[in-house]
């Protein structure tokens, strides 16, 4: 009996405890680790919460939408897509370097093109995180009526900008609210031209809803809002709507921590990122160093427009045109020339840094074309004055000049840098998504065209240029670690006798590049203004005259590059019953 | 010693069983007696028919002897001998030796020997399972006698384990291949796959020569587009889903036998079956103790010559010169400006890379001072002195080298009736032959088994390694392979102050220096302690029963770390230097509980039936962090400590899986003819919703052994044939997130946190959506299809096994590829929508003789075909695209109706020669003579996206595997071949070698020699001709086109077969007289070649290139496999 009870009683004991693990229902239930279900967040705080993670994405990246090329496609400031593509700046770096860039750069990109799908991605991944607040701030029971105002209004404006990025770039996109899932698979929506009017109503709401104030800088405000609005109106050709409300933002819009809006008395401080958030910032996009996060909040987008070979990093991208350097030469009144008569000055170009180079000393120029363009023999910031090819990496594929407006100074290195990366192009320094000398200029736009006067446009313009010209701002000893600037700075203010309702939107169009330029806006502006046939075209040729080899024998097609094709995976991915709800743009 | 009794009693044989209880009283006291018998045939027939009591009687055979009076007297001669195997020399125990003509038997003792009594000649017959039966004449005059029995030939009494349980080979009514151990641990190889490639048809392997890299493992072909791994299952314990770790560092001494289930069988493991089970069983102790030493050492030998067909620094300058012409950039005097090579109509080396800030300094300068040199970022701005290399630097053998490669085992084992064990140690030393790369894995192993009782058997398998092995990024662009073919020979590895050469500097490319970064990568440490075994327990019971628990599994803990240094050698320096530090454990068990029963009804009914239950638990856990700006490099100081806590790092990450198991099979034959066998498993895992968590798994198999029917009989040179088929549903988890069946929110400083306050360098706290779930999302099935045959015929000399499959992957668990409105910033569930379809054919042939006594000889032959097939792919567009690159997208694209993996992007119809060529072809984005014509797939006359098309296919059409084994006297020589045939590869690092304007870096050689020339360059642009219309290249630009290498276009396409040499060795056994002196009982001496010979077409370093599974073949720098020469010797005390 003894051997029996033995022989039975190990598989008994091995049932008996394999029959107890599995009747514990609980074994086969494993929690998901280090996440959030959303009843945890159904609450004001959680709430707050996912509004600033719908914040997060406006630096272009955080998300893994739209890094399959790194983050160069979606960067805030769509630099490839408004300053390259609005020839401001070339490519730049070596031919083959991020190659798909040069189709963009060239009006000519095919609907496959896997940097469209990269900033598609991660624009609306922006928009679904503004509308996972909305989805579920209505499940929270602790918000008051005017929390939930609050919380709609920032949302709605969040989901403005994504969807309006997307416009500028595509034309005509599909509108994504809160109603829209993947759960509820109803996601396949149709770009139906209707997007625009439904960005101005979210901009219209978030600008009736903002408060004025708000406890971070860093947050939308009702003028912010306005100032959006305003330029939804814009692209919409609503010039009285625009008009008056920019009317009503000169005068009485502040910051978000309340301050009146203002221009800073210095040009080149509005980039300096120590001097950040300033009275000048409507809406600026926050950049960290050195949080924590391996430079993940840094402007990552722009990381790669830094001179290739100098101590500032890496890589020789977005480097001003030939042409935008000699758009800042100026007339005997300190006047740009609005009928592009302009002079293409000696460059650098094909010369080596040992080979010996003056800059050019007696063509007056507007003081802003140092804190825009880098030249050789003109101080870089506090780094030295440019020396020239040893900082570019290839000249024939990206010209002599250097971008500057993104940088950081060297005693910023380290501080607005970060060096948890492998180049120091990862900075604290912000993107101005609208500043108040934007505003100035729209609002001289709206002027003239929502039936105001030429002398207030004047005026708004006069108020760009009077900054400027503040010769405390300019490049030279006292802002560039006592470096001289052998620049003949010249800048004058528009008079009634050349300031006139003719040349009005010239004078302004042309204004806005100059002050603007390098801040990924141009491209958009061209096509808003309808001139970017005529002026892309004389800029390749006049780019290709001046060796920059990619834009030899480009032309831009009307009716076609305005807009880059919708992404083909996206149209392919939006089938139903074998056709897709995503119209190709014309032309592609 | 040993007395000699002889055993003629047939009721004793019968009737032992009664006695036992009396037996087993006086059994202590003749233990001693215990190899000394002799029994009759007569009692020998009795007992074989039943195995069962022959077992058992063979342990207690020693009882009855002189309990029972039954024993005679040795007769007047005995002869005594030992019986071994003719292939190895190892003793053969338990042969029957019977003297012919006579009644007298005997069985050898577990050291092989006998004693049999006899008078006047004889003829002795010898037979064993295994073996085939030989008779031996003795003389009268001779007392002792060898017999070395050869292994039979068919393998059909193998014994094979088939999901839980085994059956011997002719009983198995599934696909399985049967490696030959031999044969696979002849490959000297750190890692068992890489062992195991060619062995097994239907199994495709692609490895590197990367030490301790993993390879792409696929049974049949690619059947998901995640991850493919196999189920792995050592000693029983099953490798957590998607993970080859359990085979992947097994050391090739511990293994015993190595089976690959293929088919519907599998279904026994359910959700875990059907990317293939690999079977392995390790070595047991048995017979008497002994041990053994098995040793090589060898050198992995480099590539020579000019791998990467480089260009010399001459040839460098004069490409920048043609480039700079074909691009028009020539003054009015036809000169060209280089930064380097000067100005002029000719280039003319510099003697100066840099200096200071200087490029290209043609003799000697001020600022080559050696005192103003500077490399330290600490002791201010950097100043470097580079003079040019102009004889040009050997980039590639700067980095590779011959290295040595040894490995050292001792193994003891033993055993006896109660109790074995083995014991092994190995060590494993790799060298890399890319600089301080190395695999080092120190192992033991302690198997051991006790019979408590005589139904009650215990035991464990533990296995134990630490190893070190710092590894590359293998395969990736911008590896430290890549860029010994990106570094221009014109830099130096030292500049002139003794610091590393590199791409600072004009016109020398962007490649950092691949000698400075694995020199810096020398402290680098990726550790790995691994505790890996089992326990179990096994109880027979009630006559037909087994019951069997065990418990086993997996701890790997790893931990390393990394220090990176600020360079300041490159083109593109880091910003900081810094150090990081990982740590995790990945912790895998399953506890196994199963009961089966085996009987014989009536003769002729075999029934083995199993159930069991089964749980598996998986968790992985990771901790590290890293900070930067160290105050000194020193490797003995820095510590996530010491850097700055400004941008310090920190992260972990946490998985939890569990699953559930209930399973059952039968296998039933009728009378050795009918085989049928069924198998069902029910899975539960926690990885699916409540909806979905179980899923039932099953299938059935059928066999026929036509040679065992009586009309067959007559069928003489068809010694064996079965045909048998299967069919069932199986299914896959690698590929579900642990979390898939939730909606999660959250996020990280990175992801979701925002500077709301603008500080510039403080975040505030912010969630996002990071997974959407899916409840729907359940259970994989993929349905395989098996028909097939086992065969031996020409005497039993070749063994033929072919199959036909399919394997259809039905609700392939794939991530949804939904439009990305969505928001795919949160990762999208995985989805049963993808459906894939392998259909293919294994055949294994294995043909061995003996020509004579000295000669014989043995060729195994596998061979494996598929042809792949998607069907369904998740989300409305029917594909989606992979292998992206940062300057030209996709490259892969995988679609419906395609093979898995396929190249995509334009077809290349030529190079346009002339104005002509341009306006008489397609409209052509950069269409100018010299650029490429892409093919108008659509013919509408303009060539755009829609053009692009499936370019070529890396699938191989068929793998095989060659193993030939041929023994002369004690000589013997092996080889194994493999060759994969049919695959594409598309050699990406072409796009930067091969044209012009891809980062100034190195180029080949036909770049310069057989790229498209103008024939008059004074002619305008548009209507340049050729000057040499056969040219293979493209015009050598400096800037980059659509027509040229914009896109992905099909110049980068290479055929990919080869054939590999992957062992050659030859091997002498000693006169095993010579070393009974010295203690030794056998010895092999063996020098052995790896990897000696490829054949193949492909231009790049090795044609073996994984990847992913859904895309693989794509060569961005892969690290080769060297050949290698190895002396080994094998040692038994």
């Amino acid at each position: 009996m003894k051997q029996i009870n033995f022989k039975y009683l190990l598989p008994m004991i091995m049932s008996f405890l394999v029959v107890l693990y599995a009747c514990d229902k609980s074994y086969l239930e494993v929690p998901a680790h280090g996440a959030l279900s959303q009843d945890v967040l159904a609450n004001k705080i959680g709430v707050e919460a996912l509004l600033v993670g719908a914040y997060s994405l406006l630096d272009g990246e955080g998300s893994s939408a739209g890094t399959a090329n790194g983050p160069w496609a979606t960067s805030s400031s769509n630099w490839v897509y408004e300053t390259v593509a609005g020839g401001e700046a070339h490519k730049g770096s070596d031919p083959g370097d991020q190659n798909l860039i040069t189709p963009i750069e060239q009006w000519n990109t095919t609907a496959s093109n896997s940097y469209l799908d990269q900033l598609w991605q991660q624009r609306y991944d922006g928009v679904q995180r503004a509308n996972e607040t909305l989805r579920v701030m209505k499940l929270a029971k602790d918000m008051t009526p005017a929390d939930v105002a609050q919380v709609s209004a920032e949302a709605r404006f969040l989901r403005g900008h994504y969807h309006f990025d997307l416009l500028k770039v595509f034309g005509n996109v599909p509108f994504i609210d809160e109603t829209i899932t993947y759960t509820a698979n109803n996601f396949l929506v149709a770009n139906d031209g209707s997007a625009m009017s439904k960005v101005e109503a979210d901009f219209l709401f978030a600008y009736n809803n903002l408060p004025a104030t708000q406890p971070n800088v860093g947050r939308a405000n009702k003028w912010a809002a306005a100032a959006y609005l305003a330029k939804v109106y814009m692209f919409e050709k609503k010039f009285a709507e625009a008009r008056a409300l920019y009317t009503t933002i000169i005068a009485n819009g502040t910051t978000s921590l309340g301050v009146k809006y203002s221009l800073v008395p210095k040009f080149g401080d509005v980039f300096d990122p120590a001097k950040k958030n300033s009275p000048e910032d409507v809406f600026s996009v926050q950049m960290t160093a050195n949080d924590g996060t391996g430079a993940a909040n840094a402007n990552n987008g722009d990381g790669l427009n830094f001179p290739y070979g100098g101590e500032t990093s890496c890589c020789g991208f977005d480097q001003p045109s030939f042409t935008l350097a000699n758009r800042f030469e100026v007339n005997s009144n300190g006047l740009p020339f609005l009928d592009n008569s302009y002079v293409y000055l000696k460059s650098d170009m094909g010369k080596s840094a040992t080979d010996a180079f003056t800059p050019d000393s007696t063509t007056p120029m507007d003081p802003r074309v140092d804190w825009t363009v880098g030249r050789r023999g003109v101080p870089f910031l506090d780094w030295g004055i440019m020396p020239g090819s040893s900082w570019v990496r290839n000249q024939a594929a990206a010209g002599p000049y250097e971008p500057l407006k993104h940088l950081f100074r060297k005693s910023e290195e380290g501080t607005y840098t970060d060096g948890s990366s492998w180049t120091n192009g990862f900075t604290a320094n912000n993107y101005h998504l609208i500043r108040f000398a934007d505003v100035l200029l729209m609002a001289a736009e709206a002027e003239i065209q929502g039936g105001g006067t030429v002398a207030q446009a004047m005026t708004y313009v006069n108020q760009v240029r009077s900054r400027a010209a503040n010769p405390a701002g300019f490049v030279g000893p006292a802002n560039n670690a006592g470096l001289v600037s052998p620049t003949k700075y010249s800048i004058g203010l528009y008079t009634a006798s050349t300031f006139t309702a003719t040349n009005a939107l010239t004078a302004i169009y042309f204004e806005r590049e100059l002050e603007l330029a390098m801040e990924g806006h141009r491209f958009s502006d061209l096509v808003r203004w309808g001139t970017a046939k005529a002026e892309l075209d004389a800029y390749a040729n006049a780019e290709a005259a001046q060796g920059y080899l990619s834009m030899g024998g480009v032309t831009f097609t009307t009716g076609r590059s305005e807009y880059l094709p919708i992404p083909q995976t996206e149209i392919d991915k939006s089938q139903q019953g074998g056709k897709s709800v995503l119209t190709q743009n014309k032309g592609y | 010693m040993c007395k000699m009794y002889t055993i003629n009693n047939a009721y004793l044989c019968k009737k032992y069983t009664l006695t036992k209880k009396i037996l087993k009283k006086v059994r202590k006291r003749l233990r001693k007696l215990r190899n000394c018998y002799i029994i009759t045939y007569d009692c020998i027939n009795i007992l074989k028919s039943n195995p069962n009591t022959m077992r058992k009687f063979l342990r207690l055979i020693t009882v009855p002897l002189l309990l029972l009076g039954l024993i005679a007297n040795a007769q007047s001669r005995t002869i005594k001998g030992q019986v071994v195997s003719a292939t190895d020399g190892k003793v053969v125990a338990g042969a029957t030796i019977t003297v012919n003509g006579s009644k007298v038997a005997g069985i050898s003792s577990e050291d092989g020997s006998f004693a049999i009594n006899a008078s006047g000649t004889v003829t002795l017959s010898v037979s064993s399972v295994g073996y085939t039966k030989k008779s031996v004449s003795v003389p009268a005059s001779q007392n002792t006698i060898r017999v070395a029995l050869n292994e039979e030939s068919s393998q059909l009494n193998e014994i094979v384990v088939t999901g839980y349980t085994a059956q011997k080979k002719k009983e198995i009514t599934g696909a399985v291949s049967v490696v030959n151990v031999k044969d696979m641990v002849s490959v000297p190889a750190g890692t068992a796959e890489q062992m195991l490639q060619g062995q097994a048809s239907g199994l495709t392997i692609i490895g590197s020569g990367s030490p301790g890299e993993g390879s792409n493992v696929f049974v049949r072909g690619v059947t998901s587009f995640g991850n493919t791994a196999p189920l792995v299952i050592v000693d029983g314990v099953q490798s957590a889903p998607g993970d080859l770790s359990l085979l992947h560092d097994l050391s090739a001494s511990d293994i015993e036998s190595v089976q690959v289930l293929k088919d519907a069988q599998a279904a026994i493991y359910g959700a875990r079956g059907s990317a293939g089970v690999i079977i392995v069983t390790t070595k047991k102790g048995h017979g008497k103790a002994s041990i053994t030493y098995e040793s090589y050492y060898g050198t992995q030998m480099v590539k020579q010559g000019n791998v990467w067909n480089k260009l010399d620094p001459q040839g460098m300058a004069d490409l920048y010169f043609l480039a700079a012409k074909n691009t028009l950039q020539t003054d009015a005097n036809g000169n060209v400006t280089s930064a380097q090579y000067g100005t002029g109509t000719k280039p003319v080396l510099p003697d100066y890379l840099l200096a200071g800030g200087v490029s290209g300094i043609h003799g000697t300068s001020s600022a080559t001072d050696l005192s103003l040199y500077n490399n330290n970022y600490n002791k201010g701005s950097i100043y470097l002195i580079v003079p040019a290399n102009k004889n040009g630097t050997d980039w590639y053998h700067s980095l590779f080298n011959n290295a040595p490669m040894t490995s050292q085992t001792v193994t003891a084992t033993g055993g006896s009736d109660k109790s074995s064990y083995l014991f092994s140690l190995n060590y494993l030393d790799q060298q890399g032959t890319l600089l301080n790369t190395y695999l080092k894995r120190y192992a033991a192993r302690i198997n051991t088994t006790f019979n408590v009782k005589n139904n009650i058997r215990i035991g464990e398998n533990l296995y134990v390694y630490y190893k070190d092995n710092p590894k590359i990024g293998n395969n990736q662009e911008g590896n430290a392979v890549n860029q010994t073919a990106w570094m221009q020979p014109i830099i130096p590895l030292y500049d002139a102050g003794g610091g590393f050469g590199g791409t600072a500097g004009k016109e020398l490319g962007n490649s950092g220096s691949p000698l400075a970064g694995q020199t810096r990568a020398k402290n680098n440490k990726n550790n790995d302690y691994m505790i890996e075994g089992n326990v179990f327990a096994e109880i027979d019971f009630l006559k037909h029963f087994t019951a069997k628990t065990v418990f086993g599994g997996q701890v790997d803990n790893y931990y390393g770390y990394y220090q990176n240094y600020r360079s300041y050698e490159n083109a593109e320096n880091g910003a900081s230097d810094g150090f990081g530090e990982y740590s995790g454990n990945n912790i895998y068990y399953n506890f196994t509980n199963t009961l089966s029963y085996n009987n014989i009804f009536k003769q002729d009914h075999s029934v083995k039936a199993m159930v069991g239950y089964e749980i598996l638990n998986v968790t992985n856990r990771q901790v590290g962090g890293s900070r930067v700006n160290y105050f000194s490099d020193d490797p003995n100081y820095v510590s996530l400590n010491t850097g700055s806590p400004i941008g310090q790092n920190n992260y972990d990450s946490y998985n939890h899986t569990t699953g559930t198991s209930i399973l059952a099979k039968i296998d039933y034959a009728f009378k050795e003819k009918y085989l049928l066998g069924l198998n069902g498993r029910r899975d539960g895992s926690s990885v699916f919703g409540p909806e979905t968590r179980f899923g039932n798994f099953g299938s059935v198999s059928a066999g026929w052994l036509i040679s065992n029917e009586d009309f067959f009989k007559n069928v003489k040179f068809i010694n064996n044939l079965k045909i048998r088929g299967s069919y069932g549903i199986l299914g896959s988890i690698s590929n579900v997130g642990a979390t898939n069946q939730y909606t999660l929110y959250g996020g990280s400083g990175g992801s979701s946190y925002y500077d709301l306050n603008g500080t510039s360098s403080s975040t505030v706290m912010g969630f996002a959506a990071t997974t959407l779930g899916n409840l729907k999302t359940g259970w994989e099935k993929d349905v395989i299809t098996d028909f097939g045959f086992d065969g031996s015929i020409l005497n039993n000399k070749l063994d033929v096994s072919f199959d036909w499959y399919k394997k259809a992957i039905n609700g392939l668990l794939f991530q949804d590829q939904s439009a990305a409105v969505v928001g795919v910033g949160a990762t999208l569930p995985q989805v049963n929508i993808g459906d894939m379809q392998n259909t293919g054919i294994d055949i294994g042939l294995t043909y061995h003789d003996k020509i004579n006594k000295d000669w014989s000889y043995r060729v195994g032959l596998n061979f494996g075909a598929y042809k792949s097939l998607i069907v369904n792919i998740p989300g409305a567009a029917g594909f989606f695209e992979t292998a992206y690159t940062h300057n030209t997208g996709p490259q892969v694209r995988d679609a419906i109706g395609q093979p898995v993996g396929m190249f995509y992007g334009y077809k290349i119809a030529g190079i346009y020669q002339n104005a002509q060529d341009v306006a008489n072809s397609p409209t052509e984005q950069d269409a100018a003579p010299g650029r490429f014509k892409y093919v108008d797939i659509n013919h509408d006359g303009k060539i755009d996206d829609k053009d692009r098309t499936f370019l070529g296919n890396p699938n191989p059409t068929f793998t095989t595997g060659l193993n030939l084994s041929i023994s002369y006297k004690r000589f013997d020589v092996s080889t194994v071949l493999y060759a994969s045939i049919g695959n594409k590869i598309f050699n990406y690092t072409r796009y930067f070698q091969d044209f012009y304007p891809q980062f100034q870096n190195s180029k080949s050689i036909p770049v310069l020699t057989q790229s498209w020339r103008p024939a008059d360059y004074s002619q305008p642009r548009a209507n340049w001709t050729a000057a040499n219309p056969g040219a293979t290249y493209p015009i050598a630009e400096n800037a980059s086109y659509f027509s040229t290498n914009g896109v992905i276009n099909d110049f980068y396409q290479e055929d990919g077969s080869y054939v590999r040499v992957k062992q050659l060795s030859i091997g002498y056994t000693i006169e095993p007289a010579i070393l009974k002196k010295y203690g030794i009982e056998k010895a092999r001496i063996y020098l052995q070649g790896a990897n000696l010979f490829t054949f193949t077409k492909y231009s790049g370093l090795d044609p073996e290139v994984g990847g992913s599974a859904a895309s693989f073949g794509v060569d961005y720098g892969n690290y080769p496999p060297s050949k290698t020469i190895n002396f080994g010797v094998s040692l038994t005390f």
